[in-house]
């Protein structure tokens, strides 16, 4: 059994420390992915597993042997890189290049062997390059170099193979070849992989370990389900993500949503009337202005629910597919009397939810700024027989202001925001000065 | 094609590199011959090949005595022979380190002036040249031994200011090379300024030449370039393995700092015991590894040896025409090597750079 024993390892380029107490254990066919922001030691850490840049602190242990102890050619024996991108001083023929793979394997003033060829053969058809093993290195096509690269790890015969952003500038076709490739390996013949991953989704489909690197340190290690998840990506990456299982490749996927932003300054609050997907994009655009936002009604399902679960809005909800009763209704009006403006997006009305308009119209005699979004004609929306578009008119007599998209609302938003600072200003002021 | 074309073609390659050598080997022994023949005093050329016969132990026997006359004996062995070794010498030792040079640097553009290793040179002898002309120490001109002093320690100053911790970066050295040859060439400016009546010595050197080369000289380069010679093919795979970067070339098993400062140590010595008989002979280190490169392809195994040797022909032959252009004129004026290497090679290399472009292939 091969093990790969990463222990304590801590990296400093000059004073700066690069890496800190770094540990982990790898066995024979692990695909370890290793995870996190720029700078955060990734690619460090490869370097010092490669035996490039001697740690100061920690062993790296290759079997039972530590890798700086042993010779150059005798870890290359054992360990194969593939740096993320190869610029090749000369125009050396692909198969020269595969061939230099079995440097550590030849001694000085040895020439290449028949049975280095038929080495180089196998893991160029491997990599499907042996079409182009007589054209010159640098005349090839990025993904082609990059395959004859991965061809030269693999001649090396490693155990262990480590990569840095191996796709960095390939297509989608040439990664799930090439990831496709070492997944093969490492799964059939026990190779032990170390990759390096910007693409947290093509981390998720191939490893079954996760390294969590946040500023040099081990944030989070050990199965990819434990480590890929949406609190630790928020914490490390400063990203809110969703992370699912696929239906169809039965793998995790991560959808960032949106960056964390540092908290806004606190504005008023504000009560979105939606439903069907219309207040979805809304919502999160009112809360990265700093808005604090409630929603209501929306029956549970319906996409703006599951949106307002999903950025935690208060909401006050109805059964699925069922007609608002007066219930909700009611929870809803307490939930508008709270806020300090109403917003009414453009979504269709129909017997189920007209009471949401009938809530509009309460909310303006109760003198509540209310907002209309008039994106799509009331006539092609209104499945009421004219009801709605009555009380839609009736809303703008009573002083509701129509905006066209939400663009215009955020402006008008931010006058009346600060028209409604200056009113509860002002009001104060007169309190105090009629107490006085 | 079939995969087995493959294969037998990358063998047979190993091969046609053998010929190839033995093909150069050839050429150059003719060139020397025929070079024998290059001169003002004119020599019959069966006279040429007596004299030299006579000095192959197995041959001396069988020469016609009289083919054999103790002037132009002397023509041959004391002035034209010397002159032709110190080309092919010189020619080699410029050639191999320029290959040495440039796959240490990954660039093509790369030569003894980028470590500051000709600038020491002329350092050193333009120095020894101004205060010190004509002294010998243990039989060896002072300017020889000032340059080749001023070439190494020059290699060593940059080396060791491009040394960041334990690593010494290519682009580092690369820079400071370039910052060190700017400053060391100023110091030879001043030198030329206040040289006086040395002034015609100093340029002579500086464009580089084989106008006095002795005996005595070629020996006490020989060791150095060809034991540096030899030790540097010992690297030869490790130069092809450095194309691919330091990094992976240290992944593959090289120790590259110790490959490193060993090729570039060896390339400053072959280089400064070259052009301290010589003088600055431009354009061989830069181009004719270039120019092999083009025609053989990158593979420092046969590159450094067929660069070696044709360093060699094309230095002699450049010193052949050196030595007959002029002569119309005024039989003892001469043109120094440095100024046909560049005159001649320059061009040459244009159209065949033209010709070629970027295929190296074999």
């Amino acid at each position: 059994m091969v093990l790969l024993n990463v222990d304590g390892v801590e990296c400093r380029y000059g004073s700066a420390t690069v890496l800190e107490d770094v540990s982990l254990s790898v066995k024979e066919g692990d695909f370890v992915g290793i995870i996190g922001p720029n700078g955060s030691g990734k690619t460090t850490l490869l370097k010092s597993i490669s035996r490039v840049l001697k740690p100061h602190k920690g062993t790296i242990l290759l079997d039972k042997d530590d890798i700086y102890s042993l010779t150059g050619s005798e870890v290359a024996k054992q360990l194969a890189v593939v740096p993320q991108d190869s610029v090749i001083g000369f125009s050396f023929l692909a198969l020269d290049v595969v061939l230099m793979g079995r440097n550590p394997h030849m001694s000085r003033f040895q020439m290449e062997s028949t049975k280095d060829l038929s080495i180089a053969r196998r893991v160029m058809e491997l990599t499907n390059t042996w079409h182009l093993a007589e054209r010159p290195i640098n005349e090839l096509s990025g993904g082609e170099r990059q395959r004859v690269i991965i061809a030269r790890a693999l001649a090396q015969e490693p155990k262990v193979l480590l990569l840095d952003e191996p796709m960095t500038h390939l297509d989608i076709i040439n990664q799930l070849e090439i990831m496709d490739l070492v997944k093969d390996l490492c799964s059939k013949q026990g190779l032990i992989v170390l990759a390096v991953f910007h693409d947290l989704n093509m981390a998720a489909r191939y490893c079954n370990l996760c390294v969590l690197l946040k500023s040099g340190k081990v944030f989070s290690t050990g199965r990819l389900d434990d480590v890929l998840t949406s609190d630790n990506i928020k914490t490390v990456f400063r990203v809110d993500a969703i992370v699912q299982r696929h239906l169809v490749t039965n793998s995790l996927y991560v959808i960032p949503m949106s960056r964390l932003k540092s908290p806004p300054v606190k504005k008023c609050s504000i009560h979105l009337i939606c439903g069907a997907g219309t207040g979805t994009a809304l919502m999160k655009i009112l809360l990265e202005e700093g808005y604090t936002v409630t929603a209501g009604v929306l029956n549970v399902l319906d996409t703006d629910f599951e949106t307002a679960e999903f950025l935690k809005i208060p909401v006050t909800t109805e059964a699925p597919f069922s007609p608002i009763t007066e219930a909700a209704h009611k929870a809803n009006m307490d939930m508008i009397a709270k806020a300090s403006m109403v917003v009414v997006t453009s979504v269709p009305f129909g017997h189920g939810n007209i009471q949401n308009l009938e809530a509009a119209r309460q909310a303006l005699e109760k003198k509540i700024p209310t907002f209309v979004i008039d994106e799509v004609p009331i006539e092609k929306r209104d499945f009421t027989q004219g009801k709605a578009t009555e009380l839609l008119v009736e809303l703008k007599l009573k002083g509701a202001s129509f905006v066209k998209n939400s663009n215009e609302l955020l402006s008008k938003l931010s006058v009346s925001e600060d028209r409604l600072k200056l009113l509860q200003e002002s009001s104060k002021k007169l309190f105090e000065h009629l107490k006085s | 094609m079939s995969k087995n074309d493959v294969e037998t073609a990358y063998f047979r390659r190993t091969s046609r590199w053998k010929l190839l050598l033995v093909l150069l080997i050839v050429a150059l022994v003719i060139t020397v011959i025929l070079s024998l023949n290059v001169g003002y005093a004119q020599i019959p050329f069966a006279n040429i090949l007596a004299i030299m016969s006579k000095q192959i132990p197995f041959l001396s026997g069988t020469v016609d005595p009289s083919l054999v006359l103790p002037m132009e004996s002397a023509i041959i062995l004391q002035i034209r022979l010397p002159r032709i070794i110190a080309g092919v010498v010189v020619g080699a030792a410029l050639a191999s380190s320029g290959v040495v040079y440039q796959g240490v640097f990954k660039n093509p553009m790369a030569d003894s002036y980028v470590l500051g290793v000709s600038a020491g040179a002329a350092v050193g002898a333009s120095f020894s040249i101004l205060f010190g002309l004509g002294s010998v120490v243990f039989g060896l001109s002072l300017t020889q031994v000032a340059a080749f002093l001023g070439a190494v320690s020059a290699m060593f100053l940059v080396y060791n200011i491009s040394r960041v911790g334990s690593r010494v970066p290519v682009t580092t050295l690369l820079l400071c090379g370039i910052a060190v040859n700017f400053f060391l060439f100023a110091v030879v400016g001043l030198m030329e300024v206040i040289a006086g009546d040395e002034l015609h010595a100093i340029v002579f050197w500086l464009v580089g030449g084989f106008s006095n080369v002795l005996w005595r000289d070629i020996w006490a380069i020989l060791p150095f370039v060809v034991v540096g010679i030899i030790a540097v093919y010992i690297y030869a795979r490790d130069l092809n393995l450095m194309a691919l970067g330091e990094e992976t070339a240290q992944n593959l098993g090289v120790n590259i700092e110790r490959s490193k400062l060993v090729l570039l140590v060896l390339a400053s010595l072959i280089t400064g015991a070259a052009v301290s008989v010589s003088g600055l002979i431009g354009f061989v280190g830069l181009m004719i590894p270039h120019l092999t490169r083009l025609v053989i392809g990158p593979d420092h195994r046969i590159l450094l040896p067929a660069s070696t040797i044709t360093g060699a022909i094309f230095l002699v032959v450049c010193d052949d025409i050196a030595r007959v252009v002029a002569t119309p004129f005024a039989s003892t004026l001469e043109l120094p090597v440095g100024i046909i290497t560049m005159l001649a090679g320059a061009p040459f290399f244009i159209m065949l750079f033209r010709r070629k472009k970027q295929s190296y292939a074999l």
